[in-house]
């Protein structure tokens, strides 16, 4: 970034809050109130989008993870849902199943993003490595990748692994293999669509964030006598700390919700050994119309993602402040 | 200097490693795509289409569902992009350029939405817009998918319109220009590309979007191109040749315009992110 931007918006960003500190400076001395109005007008719309949109679903879910919801109610809008207090909860909490599908989704999620993380940062490191034409040739690969929607790659992942002509059995040497019947290889094909798509954003941002790090920092500690492996540990790690996390948490978020890569390898149709929270949530709602038992499912994984959100909302605010 | 050399070698190898990992399944998508339907189902799989042939391309584009899903798809995506660059342009502006009550909370409230999880926001959207009468409307779609894509707009288009020196519109003014035509002539260009950038990300999230559309969605004269190509699945046995075919129909817009700006995007999603 540009070092004027930087100081522009610190010191836009400090100072005083009050109704003198409303103006940027020197502009609202021509405009007066208009001026102090303006920046409300502009953020409107943006803002009665997300209200709209997300905010106010948001809060009906919670309402909703109160209430029976089911066919009657949609059929019949003036049929008023009627309010459920906990039960729909308790239900999650007395269903063996939920505790199951809990622990899968978990253990799927962290491999997942386990993976793409550790997989991600090697090849951005590669990249700082490999000859200028190498280097070019991977991010060339990465962007392909990057590019291909999900419900396509799922597509080209099924068909790699198909029972009778996948290309992959036949390059691991094991015809006519069946990856689906057993939910612990179905799952690993499933994380392997979703580190290769996942891969290329984690490299290729992780790669110009490394770009971005002063060469005199690390020539310093070279200088000072640190090894390679030192000089990774103790300045280039804490200098990606932040883009490393925010990585991590958003791939947490997506991950722990993962649906496509599934829904779509199973030909939308996927057995109980593959459902997750959220497929679970999805066929709760959808074939079972059992909109509060879905709702309180959701309310649930946002309860277990909280942790995770809000170390990413406060590395966000963090990044907004140093600006 | 020697193992120098060797050490590179290792690298670069790895590295082509890497390539071929990641440019394998495309191709092998493109590859099954040109192959006609007995080519595709040898013991040994052919490697490269030794008969090249259109014909899986041929069932696509005779697919009429197929034809309505474009067109879905482009309207979509067309009404998504322009009004999420607008909404998001203005929204970035009030961020970088005023200080005002609340503009805190307001950044606080945008980037909370990155990490909304979508499946607790399907639900009570469906019957939200179901009851709006917007499921399976096109409407009710460009609204879902411009609030997921905001967030990334605002954030990247506040970087770029933060990095213009408010000194250079002021001299504008002082030579003369109104703080409309100083807006036009001095900070519209510079943030040009920050506009390009981000109405790309936004096209290819509205283009690629499958989760919502599936939720929102029902009858197929209101198909985008992902859910066309996901019901292709569900006839009797999977037709790979076709549906190959039309993933990489679908796919090759998505690239080539990603190629064009993926430097602008990985910029935008890292400025700021590391201090020197």
């Amino acid at each position: 970034m540009a070092s004027t931007g930087t100081t522009r918006t610190a010191d836009l960003a400090g100072g005083p809050p009050g109704p003198s500190a409303a103006r940027p400076p020197r502009r609202g001395g021509r405009r007066g109130g208009r001026a102090r109005l303006t920046p409300y007008a502009l953020a409107t719309p943006a803002l009665v989008v997300l209200v709209g949109v997300l905010g106010y679903p948001m809060a009906k879910l919670v309402v909703l993870s109160f209430q029976t919801w089911g066919l009657a109610q949609i059929f019949n809008p003036d049929a008023g849902p009627s309010f459920a207090g906990l039960a729909n909860y308790r239900r999650i909490f007395s269903d063996g199943f939920f505790w199951t599908v809990l622990e899968r989704t978990v253990i799927v999620a962290a491999a997942m993003v386990v993976l793409s993380m550790v997989v991600g940062v090697a090849v951005a490191l590669l990249m700082q490595v490999v000859p200028g034409w190498c280097r070019w040739l991977m991010t060339f690969a990465l962007v392909l990748a990057w590019a291909v929607p999900q419900p396509v790659s799922t597509e080209m992942f099924a068909w790699m692994t198909d029972y009778n002509y996948g290309v992959i059995n036949y390059l691991l040497g094991i015809p006519r293999h069946n990856w689906y019947i057993d939910n612990v290889q179905g799952f690993a094909v499933s994380t392997a669509v979703v580190v290769w798509g996942a891969v290329p954003l984690i490299a290729i941002t992780v790669y110009a964030a490394l770009a971005q790090i002063p060469r005199d920092l690390i020539e310093a500690a070279r200088v000072d006598g640190a090894s390679s492996p030192q000089v990774f540990r103790k300045v280039t790690v804490p200098l990606l700390r932040p883009i490393l996390l925010m990585l991590s948490t958003l791939s947490v978020i997506w991950d722990f919700q993962v649906f496509t890569q599934i829904w779509v390898l199973r030909q939308s149709n996927p057995t109980k050994d593959y459902f997750t929270l959220g497929i679970y949530s999805y066929a709760r709602a959808y074939y079972s119309h059992d909109y509060g038992y879905a709702s309180a499912l959701a309310v649930v994984t946002v309860l277990l993602l909280l942790g995770v959100m809000v170390v990413y909302l406060r590395q966000i605010l963090r990044m907004g402040e140093a600006e | 200097m020697s193992r120098g050399r060797l050490r590179t070698l290792v690298w670069t190898v790895c590295g082509l490693a890497v390539v071929v990992v990641w440019v394998f399944p495309v191709y092998w998508m493109a590859n099954t795509a040109f192959k006609p339907g007995k080519d595709m189902q040898t013991v040994t799989p052919q490697f490269w289409p030794h008969h090249p042939s259109v014909a899986n391309f041929r069932i696509v584009v005779t697919d009429p569902v197929f034809w309505r899903a474009l067109r879905n798809s482009a309207i979509v995506t067309g009404l998504t992009v322009v009004a999420a660059m607008v909404v998001a342009f203005l929204a970035a502006l009030a961020i970088a350029r005023f200080r005002f009550h609340g503009r805190k909370a307001f950044v606080f409230a945008v980037m909370i939405v990155q990490m909304v999880p979508l499946n607790a926001v399907v639900i009570p959207l469906f019957l939200m817009f179901n009851r709006a009468r917007l499921t399976d409307t096109v409407p009710g779609l460009v609204l879902a998918y411009l609030a997921f894509a905001m967030p990334f707009a605002v954030w990247t288009l506040r970087g770029f319109l933060a990095n213009i020196p408010v000194e250079l519109e002021e001299a504008a003014m002082v030579d003369g220009c109104g703080r409309f035509s100083a807006f036009i002539r001095i900070v519209l260009p510079l943030v040009l590309p920050g506009l390009v950038a981000t109405s790309v990300y936004t096209m290819i999230l509205a283009w690629n979007e499958f989760m919502l559309t599936y939720f929102l969605i029902s009858s197929p004269g209101n198909y985008t191109l992902p859910l066309w190509l996901t019901h292709f699945t569900l006839g009797e046995g999977t037709e790979y040749g076709p549906l190959m075919a039309g993933s990489t129909l679908i796919a090759v817009p998505v690239v080539a315009f990603f190629m064009a700006v993926q430097r602008r995007v990985a910029g935008g999603l890292t400025a700021g992110a590391v201090k020197g």
